[in-house]
Parts: C-alpha cells; structure tokens; sequence
C-alpha cells in the first residue's frame, strides 16, 4: 500500500511537470509568446549543451561550481559565527544585551541592499560576495541558535544541576541537542537565502557564474541564455536544499522536524 | 515570558543601551572623531543624520527625495504584493485541498520555488521592459510563491480528527473547508502574508538596484556611483525601517483577524 501511494506520488506528478512542460511548448508554438520566449527543448537542450560548448568563456559546470563556491565559504563561516554568537547570547544574559540591539537593528536590512556598501568596501571581486553571503547567513543561523538555546527546557536543567552536573555536561548533554534541531532549520533557510543573495550579487556585478549567465543574457537579449540560466539556478538550489535535508536527518535523526 | 523580563531585564537593558552607544561612539571616533575612514568609506553618523533629515527635501543627486523613492518603491511592492496575496492564497488552498491537483501541480510548483525572485527580473524585463510592469511582476511572483506554500501548509496541518466530526455531523466538502480547514489555517496564512512581505521587499530592492529609474533600491545605486555613501546607508535605514513597519501592520491585521490562533 505504501509503495503504491509513493508510485502514485511519483507518476502523478510527472505527469504534472509533463503537462507544464507541453502547456509552455503550445504556448510559444501556438501564440505570439514565441517571438520572446524560447520552447522549453530549446531551453533544456541549451542547457546541457551548455555542460560541454561554453557559454562566454567558461562551461555549465564551471559557472555553477563557481557560484557555489562563492556561496559556501562565506556560509561556512557566517553558520560558525552565527552559532557561536547565538549559543553565547542564549547562554549568558550579558550577551545577550550587548548583540541583541545590533542584531535588531541589522536584521531588518534584506541582505541584497547591502550589495552598493559591499562594493565600495570589499570592491567587484568575490570579497564583496563573500560579505554579502556571510550577511544573509550570519543574522539567520544567530538567531535561531539563540531561539534554539532559549526553548532548552528549565526542568532538565535544573535537575542536571540538582544531579551535580557542570556547566560543560549541562552544555553537551541538555543544551546542545536541544539546540542542534534548531541549528540545522536556520543553517535550511540561511542557504536558500544565500543562494537567492549570491544570484543577485552577481547579476549586479560579475563576469561568470549562474548569475551573470541570466544577466549576461539580459544584456543581449537573449531570452534562451536567460532561461538557461534560471534553469541552472533553480536546480542547483533543488540540488543543495535536497542534501541539506538529507545531512540533517542523517546527524540529527533523533529529531527529525516535519515528517 | 515578556512581562516578567520587563521586571528584572533593568540592568541588561542599561547594558543594551551602554553597547549601543559605544558602539555609535565608536563609529563616530573612527570618522570624524580621528579620521580614519574618509567619508566616501565610511561616512560619520552626523553626516548620516544630516543627509537622512536633507534627503527629504532635496532632489539632488537622483532626481528625486526620499519620500518620491519611498512612494515609488512602496506602489511597486504593495502593488506585485496585493495580486500575489490574491492569487496566492486560493492556489495554496486549492492545492492543499484537492488530492490529485496537488499531486500534479506540486512537482512543477517545488521547482519555480527554487527560482529567487531576483532571477525572475531578466526574464520581466526581456519580455516587458524596464517599468512598474516589470518589477511588479517579478514582486508578484516572489509573493505568490510564499503565499501558495504558506496557506498550502496551513490547509495540510488541519486536524484530521475536526474534518472526521465535521463528516460525522453532515458538513459536505465545502462546509469542511470554509468552517474547518480555511479557520485553522488561518494563522499560517498570514504567517504567509508576513513572510510573502518579505520577500516582496527583499526582491524589490534588489530588481530596483538592477532595473529601474526610480525608488529606493536605485537610489543606493546611483549613490554608490557617486561614492555618497552617506546617502546608501540612509537608503538601507529606511529600507530597514520601513519593511519593520510594513510586517508590524501585517501582524497587527492578524492579531486582530485570527481569534484563538496563535501567530508568533
């Protein structure tokens, strides 16, 4: 019974992305849609040839691995840091007053208006990017740390304390795996909004990566280059959402969120 | 859990207060204080205020004040916002309602979502040129999205056990969603209307900083472009500010609308 309603699952929805996909052919054969938008064939033939003819000068594979390195290392440390900073806050009440009110303050300012900032400080190269990504990151994975440390449960550690537990036992043992589940969902949203920051920052100012295939097109008016490029942002961000997910149920399967 | 900070929080929140200030004060040292960054690398917090209460009045050195960029920037979000909410929410009902179409849209829905709104704004302004047309579209998208996914979760989480008493006592379908499933899903929906503000704003910024003649987003980019710095970071203030504002009001319409919900 189970595998069937997975099947289902599976089959009906094929069948929805196979209709989606005839609805868009119809539309640019059919009507004047055309003139402007290319067929998805076009599009998702452009697209893998795209791995091997190079679009400017580099190809499909090299353009997202260089967008996904821009991404991950300023990630890497915007989680460390936005961990850190969010268990120091949770944990001492001092921390906590002295970085919540930057924080506040910060937290409001979407990550892509920092972009003309970044710029005049860090300059076009990737040091503006890794800025950027370690903005959109940091204020995310801080604060779901904090709220993390903030929902451990008053009981347990008042009893760990009462049982003569230390401040590095209460820490391992009580602290941490409650705060892990929370870690992860704000290390979840962090990434897709990195992912949607990176985008954008390299729309703004770059000569490859995913971004600049779309507004490279733009620029030229080609609408399959454009397509293209959407195609490889949306399933690049598919990709690392999907192993993002994969690792939190693999290290934290004690707590699995949702399902 | 606030009420009783409020008591006894008196001594953080001189902390809060002290840390501000000497971060404010530390700002200011490194600027004017003993000039270390010049103001086209770091503008000193005087001059952010100055230009902050100037930029109100004067169209130099974009064409327009602070306000004209505001209204501008505001129609253009509220307007993509509005139609997003109004598409948005029947869709992720319906989806969430209806077994088999959720079944066939979802996969095709789970990929657009992968797409940030940003990316959308090639495409716009190939197909309709630079302009509010643009720019609303690709808002509406980005609003559409968060809404479809929010109200489609909300339908999903109703409790099974309220429709099977609502079946026992006769409702038909229709009665189940409009009395059972709509009512309890209405937290998540303007949880929904709050993040689809979000990401409305957040991409309106960021396709006015690539497309636009006007608004606050191209405001921060035509003064990056002259080096006034001091006018960016105003622009992100109020950028900051007034999507704060924009939620609070969201959330306050919900306070109000979902009775016995809880809204966080």
């Amino acid at each position: 019974m189970r595998a069937y309603e997975k099947n289902k699952h599976l089959i009906l929805g094929a069948v929805g992305i196979f209709i989606f996909l005839c609805i868009w052919y119809a539309a640019t054969k059919l009507t004047s849609l055309g003139k402007v938008m290319p067929d998805p064939v076009t599009v998702f033939g452009g697209f893998f040839k795209a791995f091997i003819e190079p679009i400017g000068t580099k190809t499909m594979t090299v353009h997202i691995l260089i967008s996904l390195r821009r991404m991950l290392i300023p990630y890497v440390f915007g989680g460390f840091f936005g961990v850190l900073v969010g268990v120091l806050m949770g944990w001492y009440k001092v921390a906590d007053a002295i970085f919540m009110p930057y924080i506040q303050m910060l937290r409001p300012i979407p990550p892509i208006a920092w972009i003309p900032l970044s710029i005049i400080w860090f300059g076009f190269d990737e040091g503006s990017k890794y800025f950027l990504i370690f903005l959109a990151c940091f204020f995310t994975i801080a604060l779901t740390t904090y709220n993390g440390v903030h929902s451990v449960d008053e009981t347990l550690v008042r009893a760990s304390k009462m049982l003569g537990a230390n401040d590095r036992q209460l820490f391992l043992t009580i602290v941490l795996p409650t705060t892990v589940p929370y870690i992860f969902s704000g290390l979840q949203v962090a990434l897709g909004s990195a992912w949607a920051t990176i985008v954008a920052a390299e729309m703004i100012r770059s000569s490859e990566g995913v971004g600049w295939l779309i507004v490279r097109g733009q620029d030229v008016g080609n609408m399959t280059q454009i397509m293209i490029g959407i195609v490889a942002i949306a399933l690049t961000g598919l990709l690392i959402t999907t192993l993002m997910r994969v690792l939190e149920s693999k290290l934290c399967a004690w707590t699995v969120r949702g399902k | 859990m606030k009420k009783k900070q409020g008591v006894r929080m008196d001594k953080y929140l001189l902390i809060s207060v002290l840390s501000v200030c000497v971060g404010i004060f530390v700002w200011w040292l490194v600027t004017d204080g003993l000039g270390l960054f010049r103001s086209n690398v770091l503008p000193s917090p005087v001059k952010v205020c100055q230009t902050f209460l100037k930029k109100w009045v004067e169209t130099k050195p974009d064409g327009a004040t602070l306000l004209q960029h505001l209204v501008a920037s505001l129609k253009v979000a509220l307007g993509g916002y509005l139609i997003g909410a109004l598409v948005g929410i029947p869709l992720g009902i319906f989806m969430a309602w209806n077994d088999k179409i959720d079944m066939l849209v979802r996969p095709v829905f789970d990929l657009v979502r992968t797409i940030p709104g940003v990316a959308w704004t090639s495409v716009m302004v190939t197909l309709v040129g630079i302009g509010y047309m643009s720019k609303a579209l690709v808002i509406f998208i980005s609003a559409m999205v968060a809404m479809v996914i929010n109200s489609y979760s909300g339908i999903k989480q109703t409790k099974t056990v309220h429709l099977w008493v609502g079946q026992t006592f006769g409702a038909s379908n229709w009665d189940l969603l409009t009395k059972v499933a709509i009512p309890s899903a209405l937290p998540m929906i303007f949880t929904g209307l709050d993040v689809a503000l979000g990401s409305a704003w957040t991409t309106l910024v960021a396709a006015e900083l690539l497309a636009s003649t006007r608004g606050l987003g191209f405001m921060i980019q035509q003064a990056r472009g002259i080096f006034r710095l001091d006018i960016v970071i105003v622009g992100m203030v109020v950028i900051a500010i007034t999507g704060a504002i924009l939620s609070s009001i969201i959330r306050k319409i919900g306070d109000k609308v979902v009775k016995g919900g809880r809204l966080r």
